[in-house]
């Protein structure tokens, strides 16, 4: 199936902002990305959650109480994993994923969230559902200070256009 | 400004709302629905229209504690019942609004 990123025309690669010394951030869009979102139906919770986790080559992200995004694997074939345990819906084409790394992502990213980031609260392969610069976000500790963050695809280019700018005092590299 | 009138400022922004999904928020990730005391009557007999009345129009207004609805609408969606205090703001307690249902139950009202 095409898939093709609403920010193909947004997104420039290059060095932008604060241009001493390295940059702060390095910021990419996680394109083209199978997301599919995973609801599991009343009183399957256990069942559903026992299949993600022992599902391979799938990232499976919390996403709200018993509701998860699996990140690298198909729709139909989760449909056919999960059988009745799950509802599924595919948000490839409904969400973008933005990749934030580097020493000053934290930084970044505390900017537009209330969510505790620091490194004991928030760790490698936690989620959180919240809201940057009013639009709602789900956000992924993916690294020591790697982070992906997916937004509504309407959403994206404004988002992008916050992001980059709150990113500019730290310098940033867009891949 | 009279004796113990509290500017906006002091309101809303110090309202910490632990979500038992997501952890401590700020109130502004949340939507307020009303109390959470009313219960739907069950039938739709007109001789029940009085309690139809009280469901849909009557509230209370209490001074003090009160148990209200709250859509966590900037987080995992979930509904909730955030009880606090009318007059200090302070938040008592978040339990989900699956979990404040069984326990009405539980207690026969």
């Amino acid at each position: 199936m095409l898939r093709e990123s609403p920010l193909k025309d947004v997104v420039r690669a290059g060095r932008y902002g604060a241009d001493k010394g390295a940059p702060g951030v390095t910021l990419s869009v996680v394109h083209p990305l199978s997301l599919v979102m995973v609801i599991a139906r009343k009183g399957k919770a256990k069942a559903a959650k026992e299949s993600l986790t022992a599902m391979r080559g799938a990232t499976v992200m919390w996403a709200g109480p018993d509701q998860y995004y699996v990140k690298g694997a198909e729709a139909a074939a989760l449909k056919k994993k999960l059988g009745d345990a799950a509802s599924i819906i595919d948000q490839s084409h409904g969400r973008v994923m933005f990749r934030i790394s580097g020493p000053k992502s934290r930084a970044l990213l505390a900017k537009g969230t209330p969510v505790d980031l620091h490194a004991d609260e928030f760790p490698i392969g936690k989620s959180a559902v919240t809201q940057m610069a009013h639009v709602g976000a789900h956000l992924t500790c993916t690294g020591k200070d790697d982070f992906e963050l997916s937004v509504f695809r309407g959403f994206s280019e404004s988002f992008w256009e916050w992001l980059t700018e709150q990113a500019l005092e730290f310098g940033y590299q867009v891949n | 400004m009279g004796p113990g009138f509290r500017r906006d400022d002091d309101l809303g922004s110090n309202l910490i709302i632990t979500c038992p999904h997501c952890g401590a928020r700020p109130v502004e990730e949340f939507t307020f629905l009303g109390d959470a005391k009313p219960q739907r009557p069950t039938s739709n007999d007109p001789s029940s229209m009085e309690q139809w009345f009280d469901y849909v129009y009557l509230r209370d207004n209490p001074k003090g504690r009160i148990d209200e609805f709250a859509h966590h609408s900037g987080g995992c969606r979930a509904w909730l019942v955030v009880t606090r205090n009318t007059e200090t703001h302070e938040v008592h307690g978040t339990v989900t609004a699956k979990d404040y249902a069984v326990r009405a139950k539980k207690s026969g009202r």
